[in-house]
This record gives C-alpha cells, structure tokens and sequence, in this order.
C-alpha cells in the first residue's frame, strides 16, 4: 500500500517565535500544537471550517499590511507572520464577544450549559468586560423539541453552525438547518419532519452554548458536580472511547471522548442514552429463587450461592455449561472461564449467543484491518450488518473514509442500508445465496457485479465482514472472507456485533479456544496453561446452539447465563424455552429479569456498564480501559493494558470454509428470512432506557413488490409470517430495496423475535375477523 | 423515486421545465431556486409541500431546502394575492416620496404593508432597493418593474389590476400607462410579463415567455 508522503514542512513566525510547521494546516491547529489556544466557537477539529463566528481573529502580516484573518480556516504559507495577542486582535476578540452576546440571553445561572459552556469561559477570559447594548434582546418560544430526545432553546443560539455542518458533514442526516436571515436566523427542522438522527446527541454535545439540550440530561445537574471517569461504550463492538457523568453515584450523562483509533468523539444516541438502563428501577437488586410454588423470591447471597454450589456439585463437569459473558470486561471473563474449565472442568462456553460465527474466524484471521485502515484503503467492502444499525460510530468511520478519504464503498446486503448512498456499488442479493454472489464475484464473469468487482480489484481493500441478519449461515461469512483475503492489499475485520465479544473470546469464553487464543486442540497451548491451572478438560466443547440441545436431551444439566437470553437471542425460542426448562438448574448473572432468566432457578444480580472497572478488547482486538464511574462492587482487576492485540502467524487455525460455499444452508425457492437488527430493538437495555424506549420502532414485514404482487398483499395489509419455529402477525411493508424473494423481518422488535430465525418462511393474509380480535 | 413521480400532480408545463432544469446544471441541487420559483407557481405559493418536492427533486433534505427558501424574500412562503405590489421603501424612492406611494397602494388596494388584501387580489409588501434609483419612486407589480410611480399613478395602477384583472402584466405596458420618469430607456421591449407572483424569467421557468407570446 502506497503510505501517503509526509507533509511538507514550512517556515512560520507565530508570536515572534520561528516554528517549523505543516503545509496546509490551519492557523488554530497549528498554534494550538505549539501551545498558544486561540479562542474559538464555530471550529471543530473533526469538521470542515467555516469561520462563522470569527471569534479565532489573529493579526497576519501581507502585502497590504497586517490583517486581521480568521486563524480556522487560513492556511498557514511560508513565512507567514501571525500574532495571535496583539492590542488589534484583543479589542477584536472583545468586539466579537460584544456582538455575539448583543442577543444571547445570559441566562447561565439556569442554563445546563453554565459552567462548561465555551461563550461563558471564553467571555470571562476574552470578553470586553461590559456591553454597550441596551436595546431589547431576540426572543423565542423556548423550548421547542428537535425531537423525542433534543431540545432547543433558539436564543441561546449564537450560530456557529457545528450542529448543523455535524449533520450533514458527519453523520449525512441533515434534518436541522438554520432558517431566517439577519437577527431572526435559527436553527430549526423542517415542520413535522424530526430529528430523528441516530447521532442527534452529538449536537448537543458540541453546541458552545446552552442552545441544544437532550431530555435525560436537561436540568438534571450542574457540570461542577459531575465526577467523569473514562470508559469504553459497551453497545457495540466498536470501543468507542466515552466519558461517563455521575452526580451523587448515579450516571447522569455520557459525552463521546476524541479517540483517533475509534469514535472520533462521536456517539450514536444509544452509546449516549443507555445508561438510563442501568439506573432503572427494575434492575435487580437481591438474589432470587425459586421457592417451592415455583415463583422467584429474593433471598441472601449465601443461600443462593449455596443452591448454585449445590448444583455444580451434584453434576459431572461436563454436565455445566455457560452461555455469555459478552457484557463483562476482560477481567470477568478470564475469571469465569478460568473458573469453569479449572474448577468446574468443562469445555462447554460460549460468549456468542445466537451469532455462531467461527471463534477462529473472529479472532485469527489475518491480516486483520484496524479500524483507522479504513482511512487508507482504496476500496471498502462491506458485507455484514446495516452498520448504521449494528455498528453506529464505525458506521461514522466509513462514511469519512468515503466521503473525506476518496476510499470507494461495496456494499452487498439482501437490503437497503444506511450506507448505501454511499457506495460506488451495491449487491442486493437473497438470503441463502451469498456463496453463489461471491462465485460470480471471485469469476468475474457476471456483468452486473463488473462495477463491484472492478472496485475491489482495483486497490488495497479494507474488508467489513460479518452477518447480514440473523438468518444468515454463520459459515458465509467465513467464505466471503476468504474471497477478500486474495483481494490486493486486502485486510478484514470480522465483525460480531455485542460489547466485550472479542474480549470473551480471547479469554477463553468459546468451546474451541483456551485463553490467549490458543485452540483447545493445541497440545502444547493446552499442557502450558494446565501447568498454571492445574488439569483441563480437553474436549472442544459445545457451542451454545449445542448446549441448548444438550439440556434437551439431557446431556448438560446445570447451565449459567452470563448476561445472556437465548429466548430471545437464539435460532428458536420455543426449542430454547423447553431447553431451559429441560435443565436440571439454570443460574442467569444478570441485570434485569427476561424471557430466558424468568425460569432460572436461581438469578444472581450483577454489576453492569459503569459499575465494573477492567478492560474492554473491541473489534480490532484493541484493548482499553474502562473506569467504574460508580461504587456497586469489589473485584479485583489485572494489569492495565492497552493497544492491539493482533494475531501472529497466519491464524491460530485453517480456518474451516470452503470457497466455494458448500454446506451454507440454501433457501432457493422460497421466501428466504432476512432478519436484520436495528438500532433501538427491543432488547432489555433499550427498553430500561426511557429515552431509547420510546424510539423502538414498529414490527413489521418487508416485501418486495412482485413478492407482494404475487401474493396479492399489499402495504399495511396484516399478514401470518410462519417459520418452522413460530408465527408472528404483522402489517407488510412494501420495500422495493429488498431482494426479490425474501422477507424482512426486523429482529428483536416486540412480536417479532417469537418468530425466531427460521431460513425461510411462509406469508399468509390474516382472515378479517381474526385481525379484529 | 424518480423526478416524474414526484411532481406528478404538477401541471403538464410546469413538469416539463422543472425536467429542463434539472438537466441544466450537472449537480441536482444547483436547481433548487429556481425550481422553487417553479413550486411557488405552481400552487399559488411556496408551500411546506413545494418544498418537500424540490427537496426529492434536488436530493436535499426538506430542512436544507427550508433554509433556501427562508433566506430570500422572493420566496413566499405564505398566501399571496394575485398581485404582488412591491414598493421600494429604499433610500432613493424614499426621498422621492415612497412612504406616499406605499400609502397609496395601501388605500387602494385595502392591504396594509405585509399583508393580503381581503378578496385575494392583491399582497403588499415594501422592500430594499430594486436597481431602479434613477427612476424613483419605482414600484413593482408581480416583479414586473414600473418606474415614477406617484402616488396618483400607483392608486391608478391598482385600480387598473382590480377592474382588468390582466393574466399577464408586462413592464412596458404598464410604464406606458402608469409610470413617469424611468431611469434610462432599457432599449428594446421585453415581450414576456408575468402570470403570478413569481418572476417573469423564461429560463428560470416561472411565466412569462410562452404564455405572454
Ligand atoms: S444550536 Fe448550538 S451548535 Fe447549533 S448553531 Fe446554535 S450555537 Fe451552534
Ligand atoms: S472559530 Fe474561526 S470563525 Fe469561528
Ligand atoms: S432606492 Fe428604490 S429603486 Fe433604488
């Protein structure tokens, strides 16, 4: 791959000081490197410039004499002599703060913004002291809702466009925009069309002034009693780095915090407003068990920890087995699989839940992509998840690499994604015949994928691969990786989607991997860590499809739930339900009580996000330290560690696909499942979220049109979707983005996870009178 | 959806330019002004609708377009009459006696500055200077531009467009009838007026040039 030459460096006086600095960066990142803080309103290093506010003013000598010039978005040019503290440019700096200030309403002592607010700080360090203006400020309604979530209180507003270059710069939605001219201009949305931005929070975040607001955290505290600790977002795999808020040990707010390997400081507004979930009421808060009538009751810890003692004691070790873990830290996860294979002695762990990817995969392929590749590569091939849904800040990260770094997008997905507009190319395909797209692809003969495969030949591929919807053959994404990798330059990044996932697998959490990594059928891996733990069993042990059907037929008898609900997460939740009431004892380690745990025997509260303090591994295997904003528990961490952790070798193991994609599970023929995840589903910590609750969308069945035509259904018409593991009644959307021949079915939205995630299902209009009902 | 869809409930000419226009410029969203001329046009003014539509035809969010259209006064987005009265209130007509010739048309026409008059015929608004300096007091009917207007000659203008109610208002003719000292003589006559409170550019779509002829 081509590295990109270094910059060319040019001679500057800055403030009577010759510095060497960078060709072409701005007067305020320059200084600001060399540790002069120019003050500033409207720029924001990670947007394009616009110099609105003309707050940065410094002095810059030219042709025609010293100029005052805006320092965010003036180039620096050889020899160019700037002053940034001159008498002209403090008299500047004190007119602008006059002028902004002629309308904004210094209401700080009850504004959420007072005391972290830019114009309050930079007034007291900058401002002229006094104002000369008199006359009758603008006024407003005040506030009006952007949305469910962002409010605005437009006299606040000094017009610094962040919020709105944010939305069309960075997160491409730009549903808020400045109307008006002159003294009457704001910044509003158009009339019954919301900010609905997945990212809408980030506005609030960076406004300099107290004008935009978000619902949880309006008038909740005052920034000085805010403690901040650091942490890692735990709502995808992405480990976007965040700053978790807490007032009086209870998490008020969660600001996205620059990392440049990550988020870019950028959140979706469930990394923001999830922590609602973990100050629910309905958390559970004492060990429950089920006493003799069958219903749960709170007891003590030490008879709940007596009863599941008893039951690890009564069985053989292989008669355990542990699903989850994906929401705990590194530490946590080393610790129960240690636990497990050491004290318990099984083999049967598995931190996947319903995703079943190959753990060799997700953490032994190589080259492995880092998530700043995407900022080199020439071309980025997408197939996985919509991850505007599923990954929302690496979503953020794509759409730079496209729309500032010149990489062209593939796209393939049965369905429209959020990254669609995007791409140079697209492949829509049906469920079920991935193994046929990436033989016509890797042939080349296909004229439709020329464009595709022109694309990905052309220059060094970044890869993001994962699954497309849940109904998707976890072995497809095995086989599309191994197309990449004879991509030139190619590198992948495997993707499965829930928090600690990584982390989980590389401390062991899988039936095929002892900590490190290392394969269970390694000899040599296996004697080194026995010889620390004592014996091992040394059996690949069942994945958690296996081990839901071991408790069925009998062969596994006492199961852990880590934060997991197979219910709702597996292939089948009827299967799943007699699974577990199948078992001899279930204990579930859990936050909140749901449709698996509700029939444990025994459920043990946890701490959750913001509670623990450890390490988090995301997607790239980049390790990170997540603080404990909040005092619930005592555990005890190991070493601080930090960086990617990458595979050596050529992989831990071959990995076990066939290129030509035999043994993915086919669908010709029949309407084939598409079962994509959405943002706001309806999974627990959405729902214990108030701010996110209300945002759950409605389910429904998306056809395609001749689909539809041929059925004779049509939009909104209520219909019977059938799989071979449930039904589920819903209203048809008719989405001409769909692949022919598939349906789709949100996952996880109220009904529609009793469907489970059949291949293929069959859709019936509902008679009439059974809709009345 | 395809530009055709989307405006569908257009009239068939109307159709037609917004096509022409967008294929004018080769980036979409270059069309968004005067496609907005087109929507106000087409319903009489620019209504939330209009906007949404040039926003599908220009693939700009309906906010974006909002802020367009907020931004120029041209761009009305509440009812307007059937005749647009503009009186220039700007430095050079005001010395010559604007405030008179606003008063004026007030009177006649029964709507104060800013608003509609009652039976819809006519809206009256006073603005920034038009580029007619040289012939102040100068007025504007539906944009078209008539110079000298007195007070005497706008009352007579207004009752004109009130008993005549003329489809097309043309510039030539009504400086014939109802305006006085013009700037300088602009050469040869415009042949297209305008047919709403839109302005009369061919190109841009709005009126004038077909009907007028
Ligand atoms: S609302 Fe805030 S971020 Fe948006 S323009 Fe106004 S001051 Fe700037
Ligand atoms: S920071 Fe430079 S103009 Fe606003
Ligand atoms: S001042 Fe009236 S036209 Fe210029």
């Amino acid at each position: 791959m081509p590295e990109r030459p270094p910059p060319e460096m040019v001679t500057i006086t800055i403030d009577g000081r010759e510095v060497e600095v960078p060709q072409g960066e701005y007067i305020i990142k320059v200084a600001e490197d060399l540790g002069t803080y120019i003050p500033r309103f409207c720029y924001h290093p990670r947007m394009t410039p616009v110099g609105l506010c003309r707050m940065c003013l410094v002095e810059v000598e030219t042709p025609r004499g010293r100029l005052l010039t805006t320092a965010c978005n003036t180039p620096v040019a050889p020899e160019m002599i700037v002053d940034t503290e001159s008498a002209v440019v403090q008299k500047a700096q004190e007119g602008i703060l006059e002028f902004l200030l002629i309308n904004h309403p210094l209401d700080c002592p009850v504004c959420d913004k007072g005391g972290e607010c830019p114009l309050q700080d930079q007034t007291v360090a900058y401002g002229p002291g006094e104002s000369r203006f008199v006359e009758e400020k603008r006024h407003f309604e005040k506030p009006i809702p952007l949305s469910d979530i962002v409010l605005m209180d437009r006299e606040r507003c000094i017009l610094c466009a962040r919020c709105t270059r944010f939305s069309e710069e960075v997160s491409g939605d730009p549903l808020i925009e400045f109307v008006g001219r002159g003294n009457q201009t704001h910044v509003i949305t158009f009339p019954d069309e919301p900010f609905a931005s997945y990212f809408s929070g980030n506005t609030v975040e960076i406004c300099p002034v107290g004008a935009l607001t978000a619902k949880p955290y309006r008038f909740k505290a005052r920034p000085w009693d805010l403690e901040a600790i650091e942490s890692v977002s735990m709502v995808d795999a992405s480990g976007a780095s965040i700053s978790i808020e807490t007032s009086q040990n209870e998490v008020v707010r969660i600001n996205g915090i620059d990392n440049d390997a990550t988020n870019h400081g950028w959140l979706s507004d469930k990394d923001r407003f999830i922590f609602q979930a973990v100050n629910s009421e309905n958390r559970l808060t004492a060990p429950l068990v089920r006493d003799d009538a069958g219903n749960l009751q709170p007891t003590s810890w030490g008879e709940a920890l007596d009863r599941v003692a008893d039951a690890l004691g009564s069985v053989r070790g292989d008669e355990v087995a542990s699903i989850g873990g994906a929401n705990n830290t590194n530490e946590e996860a080393f610790a129960l699989g240690k636990f497990l294979r050491s004290v318990v002695m099984t083999p049967h762990i598995d931190v996947q839940v319903g995703d079943a990817l190959n753990p060799d995969f997700l953490v032994g392929i190589t080259p492995r992509a880092e998530i700043r590749d995407l900022d080199r590569a020439a071309t980025i091939l997408v197939w996985a998840g919509d991850l505007k849904e599923e990954f929302p800040t690496l979503y953020l990260r794509v759409r730079r690499a496209v729309t500032q770094m010149g990489a062209k997008l593939v796209v393939v997905h049965p369905r429209r994604t959020g990254l669609d507009d995007l791409a140079a190319a697209k492949i829509t395909y049906r469920p079920g015949e991935g193994p046929e797209v990436v033989r016509k692809l890797a042939a080349g003969a296909d004229a439709d994928y020329a464009a595709a495969r022109e694309l990905l030949t052309a220059g060094s591929v970044t890869a993001l691969i994962g699954l497309t919807g849940r109904a998707e053959d976890p072995r497809l994404a095995e086989v599309v990786a191994a197309y990449a990798l004879d991509l030139p330059g190619a590198k992948v990044l495997p993707l499965a989607r829930r928090g600690n996932v990584f982390g989980g697998l590389d401390m062991g959490l899988a039936p095929t991997l002892l900590p490190g990594r290392v394969p269970v059928t390694s000899e040599s891996g296996r004697a080194e860590l026995e010889s620390a733990w004592g014996p091992l069993p040394d059996a690949v042990g069942r994945d958690a499809a296996a081990i839901l059907a071991g408790l069925a037929e009998g062969e596994v008898k006492v199961l852990l739930l880590v934060g997991a609900d197979p219910v709702r997460d597996g292939r089948n939740p009827d299967s799943a339900r007699a699974a577990l009431a199948a078992a001899d004892f279930v204990v579930s380690f859990d936050m909140f009580l749901n449709d698996s745990n509700q029939h444990a025997a025994v459920v043990l509260p946890v701490d959750g996000f913001a509670e623990t303090e450890g390490t988090v591994t995301n997607v790239e295997g980049r390790v990170q330290k997540a603080y404990r904003s909040m005092t619930w528990d005592r555990l005890v961490w190991g070493p601080e560690r930090d960086g990617v952790v990458m595979p050596d070798g050529p992989g831990i193991q071959e990995l076990q696909y066939t290129p030509d994609g035999g043994g993915v599970r086919s669908t010709a023929g029949r309407l084939a499942l598409h079962s994509g995840r959405v943002l706001y589903d309806a999974g627990t910590r959405n729902v214990q979220s108030p701010a996110l609750a209300a945002l759950v969308p409605d389910p429904a069945v998306y056809l395609h049109p001749r689909d539809a035509s041929a059925l004779a259904l049509t939009d909104s018409q209520v219909v019977d979707v059938t799989g071979e593991f449930g039904a589920v009644r819903l209203p048809v959307r008719i989405d001409a983005t769909l692949a022919e021949g598939s349906a789709y079915v949100p996952a996880n939205l109220e009904s529609t996870w009793m469907l489970g995630v059949p291949d293929v299902v069959t859709i019936e209009a509902s008679s009439a009178e059974e809709v009345a009902e | 959806m395809s530009a055709a869809s989307v405006i569908a409930d257009w009239s068939a000419p109307n159709q037609e330019r917004a096509r022409r226009l967008l294929e004018t410029y080769p980036e979409e969203r270059s069309a968004v002004m005067p496609l907005l001329y087109l929507a106000s046009l087409e319903h009489g003014y620019l209504t939330s609708a209009g906007m949404t539509q040039v926003a599908q035809l220009t693939g700009l969010t309906s906010a974006q377009v909002q802020s367009v259209a907020s931004f120029y006064t041209m761009f009305k987005r509440d009812h307007v009459g059937r005749y647009l009265i503009s009186v220039c209130t700007s430095i050079s007509c005001y010395l010559l006696g604007a405030d008179d010739v606003l008063a004026a048309v007030e009177t006649e026409t029964t709507a104060r500055d800013g608003t509609t008059s009652v039976d819809g015929a006519f809206t009256v608004e006073h603005v920034e200077c038009i580029g007619a300096c040289g012939g102040a007091p100068a007025v504007q009917v539906n944009y078209e531009l008539v110079e000298g207007v007195l007070p005497e000659k706008a009352t007579a203008l207004c009752k004109w467009l009130r008993e005549t109610s003329p489809d097309v208002v043309m510039t030539d003719a009504m400086q014939k009838s109802f305006g006085g000292v013009r700037s300088f003589d602009w050469g040869i006559g415009e042949e297209q007026g305008a047919v709403a409170p839109v302005p009369a550019f061919g190109p841009y779509g709005s009126t004038g040039g077909e009907s007028a002829r």
